[in-house]
């Protein structure tokens, strides 16, 4: 246990991205952050499930990407910063995905900021 | 021989590039938020610094986690703006000092701080979200950037101690540079905030101003935090403000601040602070 981390085992909605998961979901991360290259982009959105095979990612995290389940990849070790990167792809706000994560709609989770119409 | 005239202490949300490209300065929504760098760009205009370093963070954009640098440092003449998946920014790339960077990559590394450097590779958000708000872009960008990348993404990251002693190594690398330079220093992330989770969207005001206090007062209290107790207090990806420290070790000795605006809009206490020496 890396002792900078220790005592966050009970802090609710929240998975520290380590080593450990990195190196669990490599395949799935890389796949995510490639999506910032043009041709990468271009081949997913034509052909997607070859993009996927191609990339190498199981059948659980194919479904979870051909299903937008934000908190489900962030689960399957998905690291945020390459998440969004998937979230320009499929034009989805930074703000429509956080709401998706933390299960509301986005007119639910916009009516607990300060400033709703900072967007 | 070189000199450190300032600091700076500045979010880097990407919503704040896409509301200034969009030209949403005027927009009620957003106008708290720029004219909360006017101070900081009229500061920059009138001492007119050659560089300034950046303590920032990429994004799994420069680099993926199969090779992640705790520490790089980037070397060149300029730095493309990266495309992060929605497409490049109208703005021009940034520019760099070769042998600026390449000294202080040499006086890092002969003062053991071993630090990877770059070339020739774009850079994200980390950088090109706060620029614009602190230096005109057109025609040209009016001096330099030194960016000095830290990992704040992929655990484990360097500790809060470590990145205030960066700092410190950094002054004495500009301090034994031979031209007279003018260098401001910026620390960047923050304050508030968690992007990932079903806790996405946490902020902790009080902490924040808590922060903002030790940080001038008593930076040392801040450097023996855990990263565990920064994103219980302000949420999992406000542990990046530890790239504040390493400014603040920069900076070390007495501070004033000379301004501070934060705003809190939806989903991070977006903060630009401005430090001269006291």
């Amino acid at each position: 246990m890396n002792p900078q981390l220790a005592g966050l085992e009970d802090l609710e909605g929240t998975y520290v991205f380590d080593l450990h998961t990195s190196n669990r979901a490599m395949k799935l991360n890389r796949f995510l952050w490639k999506m910032i290259g043009t041709e990468a982009r271009a081949h997913f959105s034509k052909d997607p499930e070859n993009a996927m095979t191609e990339a190498g990612l199981s059948d659980t995290e194919k479904d979870l990407v051909r299903r937008q389940d934000w908190i489900g990849l962030i689960r399957a070790g998905a690291s945020f910063f390459v998440l969004e990167k998937f979230a320009r792809v499929a034009q989805r706000t930074n703000l429509e995905v956080y709401a998706m994560m933390r299960g509301e709609t986005f007119d639910e989770f916009m009516a607990t900021r300060r400033v709703p119409e900072c967007r | 021989m070189a000199k450190i005239i300032g600091g700076i202490g500045t979010s880097h949300v990407p919503t704040i590039g896409v509301a200034y490209d969009k030209g949403k300065q005027d927009d009620p929504a957003w106008a708290p938020l720029f004219k909360g760098y006017k101070p900081v760009a009229d500061w920059l205009a009138e001492k007119k610094p050659d560089a300034l370093v950046f303590f920032y963070n990429d994004h799994a954009t420069t680099f993926f986690f199969d090779l992640y640098p705790t520490f790089a440092l980037g070397i060149g003449a300029q730095f493309e703006i990266a495309d992060e998946g929605a497409g490049k920014r109208p703005l021009p790339p940034m520019r760099g000092n070769v042998d600026l960077s390449i000294h202080i990559a040499e006086s890092l590394v002969n003062d053991e701080f071993d630090i990877t450097t770059f070339q020739d590779r774009p850079i994200d958000h980390g950088c090109a979200s706060p620029l614009p708000l602190l230096w005109p872009h057109a025609p040209d960008w009016p001096g330099v950037i030194v960016p000095i990348a830290i990992n704040v993404l992929q655990f484990p990251i360097p500790t809060a101690k470590r990145c205030y002693k960066l700092g410190q190594a950094l002054r004495r690398a500009i301090e034994s540079y031979p031209e007279d330079l003018k260098v401001v220093v910026v620390g960047t992330g923050g304050l508030s905030h968690q992007v990932h989770g079903e806790r996405a969207g946490f902020n902790n005001e009080e902490w924040d101003m808590e922060f903002l206090d030790l940080f001038v007062k008593n930076p040392e209290e801040l450097t023996k935090l855990r990263h565990a107790d920064y994103i219980r207090r302000g949420g999992a990806e406000s542990v990046e403000q530890i790239m504040w420290l390493a400014m603040r070790g920069a900076l070390e000795g007495e501070i004033r601040e000379l301004h501070r605006n934060y705003y809190l809009a939806t989903t991070t206490a977006m903060t630009v602070t401005l430090y001269e020496p006291a």
